[in-house]
């Protein structure tokens, strides 16, 4: 049985038929179409479906839908203002921190979670932040520079979230 | 240093911006009308003959269009195709746990994957094996009828006399080494759609690395004229050789297109991804080397034993890559090699980034380490000493135009402190040295054939500006962002000037697809050839212009003038439209085709010739834990020579990338089986690959080179810099608890076990 | 990879959740965070027909600090609320820590401190470090509730006390002695996304003297089906001086009591080899750090 259920995703109301059985990052992926929001792994492993709800990063791959409404989830596409890019998304292009790009967008919404909670973080709070979230092109040490010099611009102007 | 105006610089790729605000489109990202969706019903059995498939009740349920079996498509192929030993799915026997017997296609995933449980298929089980060594002694086990003892190949070659300089050598020392099971665990799973137009052209969409092999292999498996297909590549979330052989994704989308009539597509879970495999060869090696009091190399003597898992796939390349790799980066004057590849009821092994080296090199740089002690040398001197330069010849005939290997040992020794701490850090801490080499490509086609192995247009108009087509595909390596730097370089324009339309069978010129670290140097020929010819012929129009001999102009950040005095100047684009007014479209192609060298006479001498080739020295500091057995990798020192590095920042992403992979193979990852053939640990939850907590930190230098045969300097990148890492670790570990290692990965309860031994000694 | 059909209910309080439970008995699951249940279902490993999701209920949000008699947990508090916790960092360490190396932040800021007790796994980071503090859960059903001690609740792997109808609600931990430190270690091949070959958390408790112990508590994850005390272990450290013989006798005894299995990620040896080696440095931390406040202080 489907049923109707309203999800916000980047701020805007998405009606959505769904079964109780159906997991965000294919809802987010087919129904709504969004497609920045990768599937590589299916088990909550590897971090590329990473969406952000109410400001935390969760795996869509793992996640029911039916259970996502009332929720404000950010997805990749929600990120950026028209042209201009998130400073995070900045820095990973200027820092060569995108090679295949798939765990990309999973990383940055990563990144976001936690400089939204912790907007000076070490170089140590960077690579425990991201440990969700497996790359095999880059080794990662542009990842964490890239972070860091969006740590930098962003300038702790960000809200702070703290739970 | 030469003077570039684009070549040196780190550009951020092209395509980053793209994948930063997630818009990159990937296979699995893409949509047809009237698409639907394949899934593959895979054996549970190692080795069982496939008696009967029953799909009636698949058939029946709604949302169901059309179930394959092997019969459907009973062609074989290989990835070599004198030796084609697969199907699309196992027709008559499944060889491995996890091939795929039937596909289904549906309406959707969810009733494609219910339907795949409705097929019953009646298995006679057979005995299985899947220890290579086990396997060449089973005779109850037939993997395949034409491979007697399951092997598949066996390669000999001897260059020189091996005996001779044995017994002649101050010092000879033989070991036996063991390398794991691993899997590339790139991100993204292999995802294909194929879509027929309604007058029988296909189209398939996939994510490879070999858009031009799978072109040929669609044509022989369905039987269709290549003129009749097109290969396109979208985004690729990384290969790492995995996507560098046909999978059976791809041929079941396009078998189920045309059953049904509506484009398919079959993207795998991560599970078939590891059934899919195609990783690293383990290899059970044994390695004498024989040496002279001052260290010399006199001879090396090599027994490897490769573990082939079912099929043949790149097998018989990467056996005599493992017999090429001895030869270099050092002076072998004598060298002898047996390899076996062995069938086993596993998921076939293949290419993985570095293919044939790393094993070997593992063996021999750990075993040089060890010479060296034995010696009183330090292990850093013996390698210098043996360390080729350029113009040397291998007594394999492999000719190296350039070297700068010399250079990355002294920088990478020079930066770490190696000198200074090598013997003398306190116990449980260590420092290791290890070199290596890799290939610029090869030179011979998988098939008989002259043609180029790149080639490249670049088309100038004043309405779509400067487009360059070529076949190189970008699967993560950033090809797309580094070709259009070498075409703004020739062509004196800027590099986003250029737009790039890559990996396409149909839109672009040939190219013989990303493996083999061939694209930079052979597609970057052929595009600099391409921008050389449009230089000639625009110059001719400029000259006119301005009044300056043509081969006296020269183009510099879209300005054409003379090089030699002031005077006038034309704008390129200004010149591009005179050009097309006086003589209409401009346009102009390259090519590229790599010396043919090898040695008449020896077996498998083709592969591991290379037009040129890349270096790399690597200074390893670890920390073990002597209680727990824990490994940390504190700090990896790089140099690496990949010529004249056209994007730096690329270059440097190569160098990490490949360091974090290495350490994943020497430490954490191995894809274990369990007794009857299933695979434990096929997820990325229980096959452990790095996480960003895990990495060393990483200090790597470009050293200065400039390869004079090469597009503007450049060699190869994404393979050398992996070649040194495991070895350096192991040394490493060797010098902080006096033990050798010889069997990877090297976990803590090997440590443990290993100390414990020590002490009772 | 896709889920079996079922049925989903979120209900908005207890009452309603465990009337749902009621009703559909066996057949239904509680679903929590789901980091661990869907994976599960996904794999097909189980199919139930109905899901009750207790992400809504407001009676089991929340942490709670009663002074001199301790802390309250609801059930469905996030692992990364437990991780951040400047409460539990200060007063109860181990449980911290132990969130804190739990999956990635992705899981704890999905998984549930109830979620990783009922999941039962016996590789599990919490339970040790809850044991290890003394932790107690609550347990309600449509007739009432009732308390028992953590460790009485885990029986096996992934089998525990609850009974038909009930549900996890709360955990309690009671407040720590002032002269008191708690330590959580765990040993694993990667630095991250782990399940750990071994885990150990340690309560310690000083006598006045600071330098005896008063009260210690140990618990051993995954060398047992369920979070194991090394109570050998803690008798000889219970009024004994802190010495270094006396902490690698307790290790010897935690690894004599330890009874491992081997498995994909360890053999039985290892585990019984390093389990010596953590429960001695987690004493020796623990000791460490319970002295070193109090001669800051005093």
């Amino acid at each position: 049985m489907k049923k109707l259920i309203t999800l916000n995703i980047n701020g805007q109301d998405f009606d959505l038929a769904v079964s109780p059985r159906d997991l965000l990052v294919d809802v987010i992926r087919k129904k709504v179409g969004l497609t920045g929001t990768k599937k590589g792994c299916g088990q909550g492993d590897c971090g590329a479906c990473t969406v952000l709800m109410d400001g935390h990063p969760v795996l869509s791959c793992i996640t029911l839908a039916v259970a996502s409404q009332g929720k404000k989830i950010q997805t990749i596409e929600g990120l950026s203002e028209g042209e201009k890019l998130h400073p995070i998304q900045e820095s990973f292009v200027e820092q060569g921190a995108v090679q295949c790009g798939y765990c990309t967008p999973g990383m940055i919404l990563s990144a976001k979670a936690l400089l939204d909670r912790n907007p000076d973080p070490s170089e140590e709070e960077i690579k425990q932040g991201i440990a969700g979230n497996l790359c095999r092109c880059t080794g990662y040490k542009k990842i964490v520079k890239a972070i860091s010099a969006a740590a930098e611009k962003l300038g702790g102007k960000e809200e702070e979230r703290v739970r | 240093m030469k003077d570039f105006a684009v070549v040196g610089k780190s550009l951020p790729r092209v395509d980053a911006p793209a994948k930063v605000r997630g818009e990159a489109l990937y296979t699995d990202d893409l949509l047809l009308p009237h698409m639907v969706y394949g899934k593959i019903k895979r054996s549970p059995h190692a080795h069982a003959v496939i008696k009967k498939i029953r799909y009636d009740k698949a058939l029946e349920l709604p949302g169901v269009l059309a179930v394959i079996t092997g019969d459907d498509a009973p062609q074989a192929y290989g990835i070599v195709p004198q030796a084609p030993t697969e199907y699309a799915l196992a027709v008559g026997k499944v060889r491995y746990a996890g091939e795929g017997v039937a596909a289904v296609a549906a309406v959707d995933e969810e009733t494609a994957e219910e339907a795949l449980e409705r097929i019953e298929v009646e298995y006679e089980v057979l005995p299985a094996v899947f220890d290579p060594v086990e396997a060449l002694e089973r005779q109850d086990v037939v993997i395949h009828a034409k491979a007697k003892n399951n092997m598949m190949y066996e390669g000999k070659q001897e260059f020189g006399d091996v005996d001779k300089a044995m017994a002649e050598a101050d010092f000879v020392l033989e070991r036996s080494f063991k390398t794991s099971y691993v899997n590339h665990a790139f991100l993204e799973p292999h995802s294909a759609l194929a879509h027929f137009e309604a007058n029988g052209f296909l189209t398939v969409y996939s994510s490879t690395q070999i858009p031009h092999y799978l072109h040929r292999t669609l044509s022989l498996v369905l039987d269709l004229p290549m003129n009749k297909i097109r290969v396109s590549v979208p985004m690729v979330g990384g290969g790492f050789g995995g996507k560098g052989e046909v999978a059976s994704s791809e041929l079941c989308a396009a078998l189920l297109a045309q059953r049904t009539g509506h484009p398919v597509k079959v993207t795998y879970e991560r599970s078939e991804v590891f059934a899919q495999h195609k990783g690293r060869h383990p290899c059970v090696m044994t390695m004498k080397i024989g040496v002279s009091q001052d260290g010399t190399i006199q001879a090396i003597d090599f027994d490897n034993i490769l573990d082939g898992g079912a099929y043949g796939g790149w097998g018989i390349v990467v056996l005599f890559y493992t017999a090429a790799m001895i030869h270099l980066p050092y002076q072998v004057p004598n060298a002898r090699f047996r390899g076996r590849r062995v069938y086993t009821n596993k998921p076939t092994t293949g290419a993985m980034r570095g293919l044939g080296g790393v094993q070997p090199r593992f063996a021999m740089e750990s075993m040089l380490e060890d010479i060296a002690k034995e010696l009183g040398m330090s292990p850093y001197d013996l390698r210098l000493k043996n360390a080729v330069e350029s113009g040397y010849t291998t007594k394999s005939n492999v000719y190296v135009p350039h070297s700068e290997f010399k250079k990355c040992l002294q920088t990478a020794v020079e930066r770490s402190g190696y000198r200074e701490k090598q013997g003398k850090l306190p116990l449980g801490k260590g420092i290791g040295l290890a070199g290596g080499y890799y290939i610029s490509g090869t030179a011979y086609t998988l098939y008989m054939s002259y043609k180029p192995h790149s080639s490249a247009l670049i088309r100038v108009d004043t309405e779509g500006g400067i487009i360059l087509y070529t076949g190189a595909t970008d699967i993560g390596q950033g090809s797309n962002t580094v070709l259009p730097m070498i075409a703004a370089e020739e062509l004196g324009v800027r590099a986003d000037d250029i737009h790039i339309v890559s990996g396409d069978t149909q839109l672009t010129p040939f190219d013989l697809g990303s493996f083999a670290s061939r694209v930079t140097y052979g597609a970057g020929q052929a595009v600099r050839m391409a921008a050389q010819g449009i230089n000639k012929q625009l110059y001719e129009v400029a000259a006119v212009e301005l009044g300056v001999r043509a081969d006296q102009l020269i183009c510099r950040e879209g300005k054409i003038y003379s090089q030699y005095e002031p005077g006038p100047v034309l704008d390129f684009m200004a010149a591009v439209a005179k050009y097309i007014d006086a003589k209409g479209p401009l346009s102009a192609m390259g090519h590229y085709s790599p010396p043919r060298k090898g040695m008449k006479g020896v077996q498998g001498a083709n592969i591991g010739q290379s037009p040129t080739f890349g270096f790399s020295a690597q200074v390893t500091e670890v920390d073990v834990d002597l209680e727990t057995g824990k490994v940390k990798v504190l700090k990896v020192t790089e140099a690496g020579d990949c010529g004249q590095p056209i994007n730096p920042m690329s270059v440097e992403g190569q160098v990490e990338g490949s360091i974090v992979m290495g350490m994943g193979q020497a430490l954490f990852e191995e894809i274990k089986v369990s007794p009857d053939g299933r695979l434990l640990n096929a997820s990325l939850h229980d096959y452990k690959i790095p996480t960003a907590v895990d990495i060393p930190e990483i200090d790597s230098t470009i050293v200065d080179s400039y390869d004079p045969t090469a597009p503007f300097g450049a060699k190869e990148s994404g393979e050398g810099p992996i070649q040194p890492v495991i070895p350096a670790i192991a040394n490493a570990i060797c010098d902080a608890i006096g033990v050798r290692f010889l069997e990877l990965p090297i976990t803590p309860e090997k440590i443990l076990q290993a100390l414990k031994e020590k002490k009772e000694r | 990879m896709f889920l079996p059909e079922f049925e989903y209910f979120a209900p908005e309080t207890l009452e309603e959740a465990l009337g749902l439970l009621e009703r559909y008995g066996e057949k239904a699951k509680i679903l929590a965070g789901g980091t661990d249940l869907l994976v599960m279902m996904k794999d097909k490993l189980l199919k139930p027909e109905v899901l009750i999701d207790i992400s809504k209920l407001i009676e089991l949000q929340g942490i709670q600090y009663v002074p001199e008699q301790g802390l309250t947990l609801g059930a469905a508090t996030k692992i990364d609320e437990v991780q951040h916790s400047l409460s539990i960092q200060k007063n109860w360490r181990a449980l911290a820590q132990a969130a804190g190396e739990l999956g990635s932040a992705q899981v704890r800021s999905m998984a549930t401190l109830g979620g990783n007790s009922c999941h039962a796994s016996p590789a599990a980071e919490t339970p040790p470090a809850l044991v290890a503090l003394g932790a107690k859960v609550s347990l309600a059903c449509p007739g009432g509730e009732r308390e028992i001690l953590l460790e009485n609740f885990i029986l096996g792997n992934r089998k525990t006390a609850l009974q038909g109808g009930e549900i996890l609600t709360r955990f309690f931990l009671p407040e720590p002695s002032p002269r008191s430190a708690s330590v959580y270690l765990y040993h694993a091949l990667r630095g991250a996304m782990e399940i750990d070959m071994l885990n150990v958390a340690v309560y310690l408790a000083l006598a006045p003297d600071l330098r005896s112990c008063q009260e210690v508590r140990i618990a051993l994850g995954a060398v047992s089906p369920v979070p194991l005390r090394a109570e050998k272990s803690e008798v000889i450290l219970t009024g004994s001086k802190m010495e270094n013989s006396v902490i690698e006798a307790a290790g010897r005894l935690a690894s004599a009591q330890a009874s491992p299995i081997s498995d994909l990620r360890a053999t039985a040896q290892h585990r019984r080899e390093v389990v010596e080696v953590l429960v001695r440095r987690a004493l020796t931390q623990a000791y460490e750090v319970a002295r070193a406040g109090k001669e800051v202080k005093g």
